[in-house]
């Protein structure tokens, strides 16, 4: 049986952590995304842009109490990738 | 955190996340207790008025609905500001109460305006549904209860008299808002120190 190929862009601990909370939630700004996965300020940034460049996310740049805030959602194509990827780890999982 | 994630690391991950999110749900049993306290407050003072010789002629409603709005409307912007993330089900519990307390206001003034007698029948009908539907979306049993209560006891309250539609109204408030709110204030409190 030929398994489909992981997508390289979610098959990264931090970029999977980041995209399994927009899921949950319709909109989630740097700070929640930083408390929620634990990892350093600028990791968080870097794989943000590559979840960005993809597609997979949209980026906000708004202010909240006068301080800069960054919100990010999923977007439909990064919708699709996590569902695709999902399917493919439990295909991996049941052989 | 790089790659390298085995299937099992990786649906391991996910989950935890997930229930990480979970966990950011905003907060509402705080609208359950205020308005519960709010409503069973504005029918006493009417019930005691009346009582006295004074009728308020379902001023303390409006009275009430003011105030209640106000602190909500404070309360609210300012769990907004502290959550850093926000999920459908917060939009939906948000605009599904919204709707329901522009109901509500216009159903009230409608009773005033017509002199329609007491709103407490038609306050308490209305009132369980956003309550049931509440319930439901959150798979909390209290409030699904609490919901068909408001229903039952308004539907009742259309046929007794008014000093018997106070309790049934400060019945379904107390069983229907009050006792879901603080139990859902403790599975909120539960779910942040999990």
């Amino acid at each position: 049986m030929a398994f489909a190929p992981l997508d390289p862009i979610l098959h990264n601990q931090l970029r999977l952590a980041i995209m399994s909370l927009l899921v949950t939630v319709e909109e989630g700004d740097f700070n929640f995304l930083l408390e929620k996965t634990g990892a350093t300020r600028g990791n968080v940034s870097v794989q943000i842009t590559k979840l960005k460049e993809a597609g997979y996310i949209t980026v906000l740049k708004t202010f909240k109490e006068n301080y800069p805030n960054t919100v990010c959602s999923i977007t439909t194509k990064g919708l699709t990738a996590f569902e695709v990827y999902v399917k493919a780890i439990k295909d991996y999982l049941k052989t | 955190m790089e790659t390298n994630l085995t299937p099992e690391q990786s649906l391991k991950l996910i989950d935890d996340m997930m229930r990480q999110a979970k966990r950011s749900f905003h907060r509402i049993s705080f609208y359950f207790l205020l308005w519960g306290a709010l409503l069973i407050g504005a029918m006493l003072l009417e019930f005691i008025m009346n009582t006295m010789g004074q009728p308020l002629y379902g001023k303390s409603w409006g009275v009430i609905g003011v105030i209640g709005g106000i602190i909500s409307g404070v309360h609210g912007a300012r769990q907004g500001k502290k959550e850093g993330a926000s999920t459908t089900m917060d939009r939906v519990m948000m605009w599904l109460w919204t709707a329901f307390v522009i109901t509500l206001v216009v159903t009230i003034v409608g009773y005033g305006v017509t002199g329609g007698g007491t709103p407490a029948g038609s306050i308490l009908v209305l009132t369980g549904l956003p309550t049931f539907v509440s319930g439901q979306l959150m798979r909390f049993k209290p409030l699904i209860f609490g919901g068909i209560l408001f229903w039952i006891l308004g539907m009742a309250s259309y046929f007794v008299t008014p000093p018997m539609i106070t309790w049934l109204y400060i019945g379904a408030m107390l069983f229907g808002y009050v006792i879901p709110g603080y139990l859902l204030k403790r599975q909120e409190d539960g779910l942040r120190t999990a």
